[in-house]
């Protein structure tokens, strides 16, 4: 996995509502051309991006490996089938296509979490999305970020019990269920704590918004954004 | 001032709190001992409206709890068991900014509490590390200034030290002390009086919902073992 | 001192939301640490995760409004980067180019429809008072709305034929999520789980 790293690249310098708007440009643009030449812009573009936010290719490629997997399967897939000839390559050429574009998109995602920390993407959020709704989903993030690392122990937790009293005779179904009922009750444990502490601490609909600020080098990243969305239309 | 007029409070019909009638002045520390079930968490959860009674009335300088939540959640500030269990965000900053932010306060202003409550927990400094990665003592610690944020004139703990080990205890105590000795009122929870008693200016024991000791700690402590409290050596032998 | 009307403005959220609201969070981050609780899974090129069994969950134990929130809310954490999508990956080009996204965005929909058809409305009841039948119905309806999803997703962006992506990605896990549903049903009749 590739977190979000303190730096200064121009990215890290970006608005994160520009680098999401970048970011949707980019796999609108992708996802709506597979011509050749479309693909060679589409990759010098993502090469751009990623030299200056300083995303390293070769970690970024292992951590997608379980989606690289699944990218190279499709297009095999499309070139079988069920009789004569059995094998048909010509078939996999615009799957495989599909999938390179694919990976682009990713690969410029990789340079959004590189580039930004959660309490700019939660800003965004609340200050993109009105109200309430916008209220618990920017409380609800950074609660998800809080807590990972603590379920993440309590399910390592269940799983090392269950091994020493012996897990691995245990059928599928009954590790599966046991997991399921301890980790979400201790979930739940830990949840109606918080929201005591929460209440305690006035959890309010009306809080004082995260601060961001655009400034002049998000101006040619929203220009950017703009032109690939348009470049639906060549 | 914490004021409890004839508080009565159940769960299912059955009494936890029996028309209690107590007064909490500004400043003074005081220990609320008890057996578990003994009603203490009821009680405190009643300090900011957390629980609302089921008849009688509960005051925060002189306005009512039920009417007036959020001055009331203010002035007092409160401190649960099991610190981990509270924190909102994965840093130390962005945590302690919660409660202010909830006030809608100016982010000068928010960033002004956020280091004074650190300060006054000794984390100065450490707004950017990630909650995770701190001991159990600086959990405890940043727990408390996540509820200083708020500025409070009250600041109740319910069983701050379960877990802690020796020198994390005596880390919170130290600082309950520099904050009593600042003014802060403290209500500390426990059924183990042996790490603030000693700071104590009145010990309140509970029993089946109700008060049955309130007493300066130098008097009369010996009535506290039949309630189930462990009263420590130390202190017994001052009488 | 503090004086009379310094915090008038502050709208508290309702105790009774607060609690959904940290169940439902909480429940999103179990959602995203299951992401490494894998089953080991011989017909998959990639491990089999105890997921969909958390978007059962969601919509058993909170309901079909915050079980859709909550699993909205682990997709939301995701794309800001968050560990939380296969391979413990985030960001927001995995909702938008991943192979198997379509599932992504229709877990939030499946505890929608679970949570419907289990409380019968928008009013919690004791998942252990359901009639089995009726439970496993919800869970039915809820798992091919994914496989519905998650199929017709990859056969659009990776351009094949819907059978073509049923076999990549649908029919080699109908097995395991098979399983995943009788844990689910499992963990409702022990009644282990209270809802709020």
């Amino acid at each position: 996995m590739l977190p979000y790293e303190p730096d200064d690249t121009l990215a890290h310098r970006l608005d994160p509502r520009s680098k999401l708007a970048v970011q949707m440009g980019f796999a609108i643009a992708a996802l709506s051309h597979t011509t050749p030449g479309a693909l060679l812009a589409c990759t010098l573009l993502t090469g751009a991006i990623m030299v200056t936010t300083r995303v390293p290719l070769g970690r970024t490629l292992a951590a997608y490996r379980v989606a690289l997997v699944v990218l190279v399967a499709g297009p095999l897939v499309t070139t079988l089938s069920l009789g004569s000839p059995w094998l048909d390559p010509s078939e996999g050429v615009g799957p495989a296509l599909a999938s390179y574009r694919a990976l682009l998109v990713l690969l410029v995602s990789a340079a959004y979490v590189r580039s930004t920390p959660v309490r700019d993407s939660r800003a965004a959020i609340q200050r993109t999305i009105p109200g309430k709704p916008g209220r618990l989903l920017g409380a609800g993030i950074a609660l998800v970020f809080r807590f990972l690392p603590v379920l993440r122990a309590d399910l390592r937790t269940i799983r090392e019990a269950m091994a020493a009293r012996l897990g691995t005779e245990r059928s599928a179904l009954e590790r599966a269920s046991t997991t399921g009922v301890l980790g979400l009750s201790r979930a739940f444990t830990r949840a109606d704590r918080l929201a005591l502490a929460m209440q305690a601490r006035c959890f309010s609909w009306n809080p004082t918004l995260p601060t961001l600020s655009f400034s002049r080098v998000d101006v040619p990243a929203f220009a950017l954004a703009g032109a690939l969305v348009l470049s639906v239309l060549l | 001032m914490i004021e409890f007029r004839s508080v009565t409070y159940g769960f299912d019909d059955v009494p936890v709190l029996a028309d209690v009638s107590l007064t909490l002045a500004d400043g003074e520390f005081v220990v609320l001992a008890g057996a578990n079930g003994s009603g203490k968490t009821t009680l405190l959860r009643h300090c900011n409206g957390l629980l609302d009674p089921d008849s009688g009335t509960v005051l925060v300088d002189g306005r009512s709890v039920a009417e007036n939540p959020v001055a009331a959640r203010t002035n007092v500030g409160m401190v649960f068991q099991h610190p981990r269990d509270q924190f909102v965000a994965a840093t130390v900053g962005a945590d302690v900014a919660f409660g202010p932010e909830n006030l809608g306060l100016a982010r000068e202003e928010i960033d002004r509490r956020v280091e004074t409550a650190l300060e006054a927990v000794n984390m100065t400094g450490r707004n950017a590390e990630r909650i995770d990665s701190l001991s159990g003592g600086e959990q405890s610690r940043v727990a408390i200034a996540g509820a200083l944020a708020m500025d409070p004139t009250h600041l109740v703990l319910d069983e701050p030290f379960t877990g802690l080990d020796e020198p994390a205890r005596r880390s919170v105590v130290e600082r309950l002390e520099a904050l009593s000795r600042s003014g802060t009122g403290i209500v500390v929870a426990t059924h183990d009086l042996r790490d603030v008693v000693g700071l104590a200016d009145r010990v309140i024991a509970m029993q089946d919902g109700q008060v049955a000791v309130d007493t300066p700690p130098e008097q009369g402590l010996e009535g506290l073992e039949t309630l189930g409290i462990r009263v420590p050596e130390v202190v017994s032998g001052l009488e | 001192m503090k004086t009379e009307n310094e915090h008038e403005s502050v709208e508290l959220v309702d105790g009774a939301v607060v609690r959904q609201f940290a169940r439902a969070a909480l429940l999103a981050a179990l959602m995203g640490a299951a992401v490494v609780a894998t089953i080991p899974y011989p017909l998959s090129p990639a491990p089999v995760t105890l997921q969909v069994l958390v978007v059962f969950l969601a919509g058993l134990y909170l309901g079909p409004l915050w079980g859709a929130a909550s699993i909205g809310l682990y997709l939301a954490a995701g794309a800001a980067g968050a560990p939380v999508f296969s391979g413990m990956t985030g960001g927001p080009g995995v909702l938008l180019s991943e192979p198997t996204a379509g599932f992504l965005w229709t877990f939030p929909i499946a505890a929608l429809v679970v949570g419907l058809v289990v409380h019968r409305g928008l009013a919690l009841r004791d998942p252990a008072d359901v009639p089995l039948a009726t439970v496993v119905a919800g869970l039915t309806a809820g798992l091919i709305l994914t496989y519905v999803g998650g199929t017709s997703w990859f056969a659009w962006l990776i351009g094949t034929s819907l059978t073509e992506a049923a076999v990549a990605v649908a029919i080699p896990f109908v097995p395991a999520d098979l399983l995943k549903m009788a844990a689910a049903i499992v963990i409702v009749r022990s009644g282990a789980i209270d809802t709020v």
